[in-house]
This record gives structure tokens, sequence and C-alpha cells, in this order.
């Protein structure tokens, strides 16, 4: 059973003006429980308006999101329930810290579902295990923070609702190397943790090869795609033509290809790519 | 919701009323307000709404957008209407039924004045605002005030209108990012709709601080932003845009002063 449908899902803001344009058109897809799905797509694609109506932040212009084979809308006053199911952490999350210390922050969104002191502190404690966050750090104020631990600490504050989805709109962005690393980490983590699925926004290729298992690629508000990450990015001049492209080992590869030596093209990540090249050298050494 | 606040309402198309100098505009409005105010009769009123209605026409902006503008202002307008309406002097038009017998013909009459006075008002504002872009209106208003600087204000009028400028080219910046931060809170499971007064003040919180940080942090990026541009107040500015009155503009002052004493003459004769 998906955890998660989407069923012709259309959107466009400015709903009756003259300027109609749909930022999101007819999309559907299907999630399944405990699976990472990436979303690619060119800057202004749709990708963030998309996520938006999963949790019922944006309602469809047309179509529909099925939550457990149940619509999301179903009972409008509920949908505060949904949005602590299915998480979504915004880009630059770090912008929405307001609290006075770490641990009220963190706290904010599993006390808006009503749980219990103990409970909170329960959850706050546990989370902070997850994304890194010293128990000394729990008192302060976010303000004092660097960038990276201000972006942790603003993605507990998600994840302490414990959502069985949870949505990533560009969790990476300005981040750096070793940033992105942990992050990318403390998804995995997370997932790992409570079994829970993953839906992440992303314009780094490398990310996807590293962290998804099926892909959903849009282009100007369609869905271009919906695959597994090897057949997404085993077809790169599709990908090229939509201003994507595939991540810079699976690129060395098909060059090496197109220069006439055979290694195999699935390679996206660099572990990938390492395996591939252990492969060729003991082909090598037993020709 | 926040995106429906209209702001800096410029609406692009390629009329003669955009094509008017701001300064004229501007200059105009306060005077055909003034003559709105001073007009005592319906004569005068209506030599007003024709000379208003013309140029609503000509500014090519669809009608429907001065009817939303209307809207917002409708019930200042019902409430002028009908407190004219019942506190007029005179004899009652309808003695016998209870409560209209407050109405007469003196306060019905004010009362249709009153209502289309403000109608004007309104309508003579938005053609402005539709036709002139919110820059324009800033630069025009800093050279409107520019001989304030013989005043020894020179840098007050400058300071004024860059603080107008800044404004008004952050405001839409601002709903965008408050509207985004209502959202991630939304997503943290933030109820921002229902509740009592005093929750739905305090469920401001967690909007109104990381929007205030935020300002504070683009505040300063831009001040340093124009620092490192040279930007040193008005001292020895020059302008990128010059401002000069062309044909057009003399004969659209042309046409107002033949409005103008039509009003006036109206206004005298009745
Ligand atoms: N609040 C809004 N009001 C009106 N139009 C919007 C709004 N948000 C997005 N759009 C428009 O909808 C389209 C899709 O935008 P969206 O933000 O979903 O793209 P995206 O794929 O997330 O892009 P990016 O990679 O740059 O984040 C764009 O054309 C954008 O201009
Ligand atoms: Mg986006």
């Amino acid at each position: 059973m998906s955890i998660l449908q989407v069923k012709n899902l259309t959107h466009s803001y400015n709903g009756n003006t003259p300027f109609v344009n749909d930022a999101v058109s007819n999309v559907s897809f299907a999630v399944e429980k405990g699976e990472i799905l990436g979303i690619i797509g060119h800057t202004g694609s749709g990708k963030s308006t998309l996520v938006q109506h999963l949790n019922g932040l944006l309602k469809p212009t047309d179509g529909q999101i099925l939550f457990e084979n149940e619509d999301i809308w179903k009972n409008p006053k509920e949908i505060r329930k949904i949005r602590s199911k299915i998480g979504l952490v915004f880009q630059y999350p770090e912008y929405q810290l307001f609290e006075e210390t770490v641990f009220s922050d963190i706290a904010f969104g599993p006390k808006n579902m009503g749980l219990s002191d103990d409970e909170l502190d329960k959850r706050v404690k546990e989370i902070c295990e997850i994304v890194g966050v010293k128990p000394e750090y729990l008192q302060k104020s976010p303000f004092d923070l660097s960038g990276g631990e201000k972006r942790r600490v603003a993605i507990a504050g998600v994840m302490a609702m414990r959502p069985e989805i949870i949505v990533f709109d560009e969790p990476t962005a300005g981040l750096d190397p070793k940033g992105r690393d942990n992050i990318i980490k403390i998804i995995k983590d997370y997932r790992k943790a409570f079994n829970a699925t993953v839906i992440i926004i992303s314009h780094s290729m490398e990310d996807m090869a590293l962290l998804a298992d099926k892909l959903l690629v849009m282009n100007k508000g369609n869905l271009e795609m919906f695959d597994t990450v090897d057949n997404v990015f085993s077809q790169g001049d599709k990908l090229r033509e939509i201003g994507l492209n595939v991540p810079i080992v699976t690129r060395v590869f098909n060059k090496l290809k197109a220069l006439g030596v055979d290694v195999n093209e699935n390679v996206f990540t660099v572990t990938d790519a390492v395996n591939e090249l252990k492969r060729i050298k003991a082909g090598d050494g037993n020709a | 919701m926040l995106k429906d606040i209209t702001f800096g309402q410029y609406f692009e198309s390629a009329s003669i009323i955009h094509k008017i100098d701001p300064r004229i505009k501007i200059v105009l409005m306060i005077a055909i307000i003034v003559l709105i105010f001073t007009s005592g009769n319906f004569f005068a009123l209506f030599l007003s709404t024709f000379f208003i209605i013309t140029t609503l026409l000509l500014s090519k902006v669809p009608f429907k957008m001065y009817i939303k503008n209307m809207k917002a202002i409708l019930p200042v307008l019902i409430f002028t209407a009908i407190i004219n309406l019942f506190y007029g002097e005179g004899a009652s038009l309808f003695p016998d039924i209870p409560v209209l017998s407050h109405i007469t013909f003196e306060g019905l009459y004010r009362s249709v004045f009153m209502a289309l006075r403000i109608l004007l008002l309104i309508f003579v504002s938005s053609v402005l605002t539709y036709t002139t872009t919110p820059n324009d209106l800033t630069d025009a208003i800093e050279r409107l005030l520019s001989p304030l600087k013989y005043l020894g204000l020179k840098n007050a009028v400058h300071t004024l209108a860059m603080m107008m400028t800044i404004a008004l080219r952050f405001i839409p910046t601002l709903i965008e990012e408050a509207e985004k931060i209502m959202n991630a809170q939304k997503a943290r499971g933030a109820d921002l709709e229902s509740g009592g007064l005093v929750e739905r003040v305090k469920a401001l919180i967690p909007i109104l601080i990381p929007l205030l940080i935020s300002s504070v942090r683009r505040a300063s990026e831009l001040a340093e932003a124009m620092e490192c541009r040279c930007y040193n107040g008005g001292e020895g500015k020059t302008r990128l845009k010059q401002m000069h009155l062309k044909k057009l503009d003399y004969l659209c002052l042309i046409v107002f002063v033949f409005y103008s004493f039509a009003v006036i003459l109206t206004n005298i004769i009745f």
C-alpha cells in the first residue's frame, strides 16, 4: 500500500485573474512507505509548490492528495493533525527560529500537538541525539548558534513532531561540503530510527544519487519522469534538455565510454565509481 | 490572503495618462481634490464627475480595478451616507413611518452629495497610483519638495524621499517573507486561525520575531551595500532619469485650467 498518493494535482496561483498559469499541472505519483523520493527540476518548475500541497499548506486547484488512502482535505478541521504526520522543512529553515532557547524552539511543534511536558522533554532529547545538538546547547538562544547549527536545530523542530513522512525543500542549500554531508546523515538517521518516508527537493544531483531510491523530475509544472535513480540518470540527454544534468562522476564515465573505454555507465556516486574502477582493474589483471 | 493587499498598485498599460509627468499628476490630483471639496452644488460635482470618468477611460486600466478600490472603502461610504441621511434638517419626507421619519430632503441631498464626493476622491487617487510607478511617485515628490532646500532642509527632503523609495521597494519582499514564515510555522502545527483574541495575538509571535530579525538583517545588508557604492546622502548626487515637461503635460495643464474655471463658475452661478 502506498503511504502517499498524489492524483492529478493541479495548482495555479492567482486563481481567477487574467494571468493564469499552472505552477503544477496534472501531476500524479505514489510514494511507498520507507522510501526516499528525490524531486529534481529546473528553478521555477513547481517543486516547492508541489510539496506544499503534501501537508495541506496549499489547497489543490484540482486533484487530490491521499495519505494512507484518505484525502487529506476530507476534514479540513483536521488539517493540523495531518501536518504533524507529514512534516515539511522549508528552504533555509533557520529563518523561522523564534524562541528564547533552543529547547523551546524544538519543542514548539510537539507542543502544538498537545503533548505533556515529560513527553516534550523526551522528544527533544531524543531528536537532539539524531541531529547532533549537544545537550548544553539546549538552554542557549538559537540566535547565538552558527549557521549550520541553526539549520540543525530548525530541522530538529520538525523532526520532534515525529512525522511519518518528512519533506525537505533544498535542505543542503548554502552549506559547506561537511555541513551537507552532515544533513544527509541526519536525514538517513531519522529515517532509520522511525522507519519514516522521506521526500527531498535538491538541486544537487550528487546528493540525490547518495540518498534517493526514486526520482521525480519536474519540468515547467509537469511531471517529466518518475522512475528509479538508475533509469533517470541514464537519460542524460533528456535531463540536459530541461536544464538538469547527471552527477559529475556519471559524466566522467559517459566520457570514458565515448572515448571507447569499456566501462559501465551506471555510476552515480563516488563509491560506485571506486567499485567500477576496481572491477575494471581486476578484469585487466585477469586478461 | 496577504498577497491580496495591493500596494504601490501600478497597472502597466500604454495610455496617455501613464505618460503624463508624475509631478503634474500629483499637483493636479491635489488641485482636483480641492475643487471637489469646495464644490457646493451638484452641477459643479457633475462637472468633476465627467472630468474624472473621462480620465479613468483614458487610463486604459480595466474599470473593475477601480471598482475593487471602491469596495475597500465601501463601509466608510455607506456609514457617511447613512449618517447624513438621518441627520438632515427640514421637513420629513416620510412623517408617518417610524424610523424613516428622520429622513428629510435636505438629508437625502447631503447623503448622495457626500457619497459622490468620497467616490470621486477614491477614483482620483486610484488613477494616480494605477498609472504611476511607486518609484516615479517618490521621485516626483522629492522634486516637488525640493524648494524646501532653501529653508535649510536640503538633506531632509532627500532622506525622506530615499526612505519612501526603500520602504516601497521592500513592502512586497516583506509580504512574501511573512507568508513564507507563516507557512513554515503552520507546518510545525501553529494554529493561526482559531482561538480568542489573546490566543491570536500570541500566535503572531512566532511570525513577528523571525520577520523582525530578517528585516533588521536586510536593512543592515542594504546599508552596507549602499556604503560600498559610496552612498553619502543627497550631496552632489545627479539623476539618472531627468524629468522634463513635454507638450502632453502642457496640454494637460491647459485642459485642467478650463475644467477648473468651469467648476468655479458653476459654483458662483448656482
Ligand atoms: N506565492 C506565489 N505566488 C505566485 N506565483 C508563485 C508563488 N510561488 C511560486 N510561484 C510561481 O510558481 C512557479 C513554480 O514555483 P516554485 O517555487 O514551485 O518553483 P521551484 O521548482 O520550487 O523553484 P526553485 O528551484 O527556484 O525553488 C514559478 O513560476 C513561480 O513564479
Ligand atoms: Mg523552490
